[in-house]
């Protein structure tokens, strides 16, 4: 069993050897984690093992066997927060500044930047860029990533 | 794998004319159109069109069967203010949705930015007319004069009564279009009233979807019943399959069916799970030949031609210069090399393809949605009717999706086992399997007279065909030898003033690579040229790089105005001219995209001698693209066009070893990651009373070259071959 976006999903054997990545998409079909390079390069992939932002691509199921996995679409439930809407602070950050263009690497970003403000709640600019340099945007909106990445550190204060 | 090569001649295009082959091919050609290649969807939408497009539902809603694909440029949304704007009605009222290939006619392939430009006119037109119509319809109904019905939100007043677009669909049609009105008069574009739509920053519906997750790419496409299809596919481009042995790939458990045509170079695997593919691939042995495995580095240097004069297009050649090469107080001379290039989109393409008797459905992104209807068609022998293509949203586009390989392999296999398909490209796959961006290769010549005006001006280059890239041969040999390619020579044209003699003379040549459709097509590796030269002509009369362009913009009337303003401005915002601080250095560039949007960028270049490392710290950019339809849409496709241009200009780089890809993946294809990302100013110009214009691809050009000149701001060393680093400047 592993504890995926707080169900317990039953892991067969057959199964163990697969990628993580590949077994949430095509077996679980949760698909709002997306390939991007296959090697963790690229951090299209990134989801949170226990709490810490790691490539779903680079994991076998068998290595999260007993442990716990957030996706992108179990992450707005790991805010502590059942305000009256169904968003994590970081993923409202996200629309309010309208960071997406084809939106395909947003996932990974959005992931990678909740595990940056669990681990660093008030992040500086620096912290920031480093703690996103491993998540590629293609269209290029690393500006707006690292803003809306200041907006819910400075809303999650307020 | 194994695999031999085959030297055989590469019969280019001069063999042909020099034998005599081309006449006879041409005749063949027009004798039997039916040998005419699939081409992708080129008509440019005319304002009738537009009718087609949008329709009203009996509950008030608007149906807007957007003609543009949607790959993160954002028309989708600007398309839908405009219809907003004619219709008088808000956003959410709007459902914006992309049209099955049965559902509309073949619209344009979604390319050159041209989604606002082209299409907002045709929008407009359908939508008005629309409006029109439901006005007539309000008429009717009260048994007023058309005149006296007044416009509303949603709708009408007739005689102090609201009546709502919905109360107008008769109960028997749920859904009503309007024929196309030649009279109306769109008003999207006059601002003068209170503009309910345009000019605002609306966001799109769809980032809520992005951001949880649930936005539907190819990738995320599952249709009930599918199987999962994987293809060895040739290590080399234009290798062929001489011998493929089974080894027992269908003994693994899923394996439905093992496919092995040498005749038409398939082999491929198709399971009941996508996790048996790979090692099912593994147990068939193939062997590959070669047919051509030039070196593209050997043709595409522009010294090789420039001796002999031996170009293949002129595109300008105005005066003579004679005079102005002797009189010549300071001159430039240089040569400037880009790079092959790859889209590296963040989702490699994806698709899933049914093929049943009486239809085939392919779902996939794409930017021509009738071009892989009919590509498919051609391939499985089937009439374009039979085939729908579903279009889904790409994970970036950026001119790499013109074709759709994974739909044409999935609906091959779909074809053989009769259940609907799904086929996948990996990293490494969309590396090596698509089109890419061809190397440039220029010389220019220039000289200013003794007033300090450019004289002379004489630009060669080769490069290969970008638009035509696509078309295979024999057909493109024809093809090449009559037409000059327009995408090489994109940006080709300098803006600025020469007296004496302009000559531009290009070559495209086919190489054993494939070539096609990148960001900008020759824009930006044109303008990298352009703009470089331009510095080095300042520097050699001893002129301010930023005053020296603008003393060069006078005589080409308001092309001239508006560059220099953007000029100016980016001058003003960059704070130009200031003292010079050691190690860091500013460089501006600007250039006109498509005869339509004006662009200047300064860029700030950091040189960290401690770690030898060359940064870009800040870019400025001043675009006046016409009227804005979307403020924050616009910006956002600025910013990405300035982050695209510093990795073209430090960074992306492909490489060609026989005839493969040496790069297929991110960490030896590098992108601009986010801590090397600058900061950004960017400000908008909106020149009064001009209609929008192309923004997704303006913006870059300029940049690249504005920080070629920067870095030679800050070290004393000229980047002449793009992508550049500390080390290729030899900075020490």
């Amino acid at each position: 069993m592993m504890k995926l976006n707080g169900k317990q999903v039953p892991v067969s054997k057959e199964f163990h050897e697969i990628s993580l990545l590949d077994f949430n998409r095509d077996q679980v079909l949760l698909k709002g984690t997306k390939y991007g390079c296959g090697q963790g390069l690229c951090g299209a992939c990134t989801i949170h093992l226990d709490g810490i932002a790691r490539r779903a691509c680079q994991l076998n199921v068998a290595d999260v066997v007993g442990h716990e996995v957030t996706t992108i679409e179990g992450l707005a439930e790991t805010s502590g927060r059942t305000g009256s809407d169904d968003l994590h602070p970081v993923q409202k950050a996200w629309i309010e500044e309208a960071v997406p263009q084809c939106g395909y690497c947003q996932p990974g970003q959005i992931m990678t930047a909740a595990a940056l403000l669990r681990e660093t709640p008030q992040p500086d600019a620096a912290q920031i860029r480093t703690g996103m340099n491993g998540n590629i945007c293609r269209c290029g909106t690393y500006e707006r990533i690292h803003r809306a990445v200041a907006r819910a550190a400075r809303e999650d204060q307020s | 794998m194994t695999y031999t090569r085959q030297t055989i001649d590469h019969s280019r295009r001069r063999f042909l004319i020099n034998t005599g082959w081309l006449a006879a091919g041409i005749t063949a050609l027009t004798s039997c159109s039916g040998l005419m290649p699939v081409l992708p969807t080129t008509a440019n939408p005319k304002d009738e069109d537009g009718s087609s497009w949008i329709q009203i539902l009996a509950d008030g809603r608007v149906r807007f069967l957007c003609p543009r694909m949607e790959m993160g440029q954002g028309a989708t949304i600007g398309l839908s203010q405009i219809v907003a704007e004619e219709l008088g009605v808000d956003q959410n009222q709007i459902d914006c949705l992309a049209p099955d290939s049965g559902q509309l006619g073949p619209f344009k392939m979604t390319v050159g930015s041209e989604g606002i430009a082209r299409f907002s006119g045709p929008v407009a037109m359908g939508a008005a007319g629309l409006r029109e119509h439901f006005r007539q319809l309000a008429a009717d109904k009260v048994l007023l004069p058309f005149d006296q019905i007044e416009d509303a939100s949603g709708g009408f007043i007739a005689a102090g009564n609201f009546i709502g677009y919905g109360e107008l669909v008769p109960d028997q049609a749920r859904i009503i279009g309007a024929e196309y009105r030649a009279g109306v008069v769109p008003r999207f574009a006059d601002r003068a009233g209170n503009s309910r739509a345009i000019g605002k920053s609306w966001k799109s519906p769809e980032l809520e979807n992005i951001v949880t997750g649930k936005t539907i790419y190819s990738r995320d496409i599952d249709v009930p019943d599918m199987l999962y299809g994987d293809i060895v596919r040739p290590p080399r481009f234009g290798a062929t399959l001489k011998v493929a042995i089974n080894r027992g790939a269908e003994t693994l458990p899923g394996v439905v069916s093992v496919v092995i045509d040498e005749a038409i170079n398939l082999v491929a695997v198709v399971a009941k799970s996508p996790f048996v593919l790979a090692d099912a691939l593994e147990k068939i042995e193939t062997t590959w030949q070669s047919s051509a495995d030039e070196t593209p580095d050997d043709v595409l240097d522009v010294s090789l031609y420039r001796t002999k004069g031996d170009f293949e297009h002129s595109l300008m050649d105005e005066g003579s210069a004679q005079s102005a090469d002797k009189t010549a107080i300071a001159v430039a001379s240089a040569n400037y090399t880009t790079s092959y290039m790859a889209h590296a989109a963040m989702e490699p393409r994806a698709a899933v393809a049914w093929v049943r008797e009486e239809e085939v459905e392919v779902w996939c992104g794409c930017q021509d949605p009738y071009f892989v209807r009919g590509r498919i068609a051609a391939l499985l022998n089937r009439d374009q009717k039979e085939v729908v293509v579903h279009p889904l949203r790409m994970g970036g586009g950026f001119g790499g999706r013109v074709l759709c390989q994974p739909a044409e392999e999935a609906a091959m296999l779909s074809a053989r086992v009769g259940m609907p398909v799904r086929v996948q490209w990996d990293r490494e796959t969309e590396f090596q399997h698509n089109y890419f961006q061809p190397k440039f290769s220029h010389a220019i010549d220039c000289g200013l007279d003794e007033a300090g005006r450019i004289a002379f001006w004489r630009h060669d280059f080769v490069s290969s065909p970008i638009i035509f890239g696509l078309v295979p041969s024999p057909f493109a040999s024809i093809l090449d030898a009559f037409v000059a390619d327009e995408g090489t020579a994109r940006g080709a044209d300098m803006p600025y003033d020469v007296s004496e003699h302009k000559r531009v003379r290009y070559s495209d040549i086919r190489t054993g690579i494939p070539t096609g459709a990148w960001r900008g097509l020759g824009a930006a590796p044109n303008t990298f040229a352009i703009e470089s030269t331009m510095d080095e002509l300042a520097h050699a009369a001893g002129k301010d790089p930023l005053a020296f362009r603008l003393s060069q913009l006078e005589n080409n009337g308001s092309n001239s105005r508006r560059l220099s303003e953007v000029l100016r401005r980016v001058g003003k915002m960059a704070n130009w001219g200031q003292s010079v601080v050691k190690n860091l250095g500013t460089g501006v560039a600007a250039a006109v995209y498509k005869d339509q949007t004006f662009v200047a960028v300064v860029a700030e270049v950091r040189i960290d001698q401690q770690r030898q490392q060359i940064s870009v710290t800040r870019l400025w950019c001043a675009q006046d693209c016409g009227l804005v339809v979307n403020p924050d849409q616009v910006e956002n496709q600025v910013l990405g066009n300035l982050i695209w241009g510093c990795g073209m200009a430090l960074k992306e780089k492909l490489t060609f070893n026989e005839g493969a890809p040496g790069q297929l993946n991110f960490d030896s294809y590098e992108v601009l990651r986010h801590a090397e990302a600058p900061r950004t100013i960017i400000e908008l110009v909106e020149t009064s009373g001009t209609p929008p214009v192309a923004v997704g691809e303006s913006a870059f050009a300029p940049a690249v070259a504005a920080i070629a000149n920067a870095a030679f701001a800050a070290t004393g060393k000229r980047p002449r071959q793009l992508p550049f680093d500390y080390d290729s400047l030899q900075i020490q």
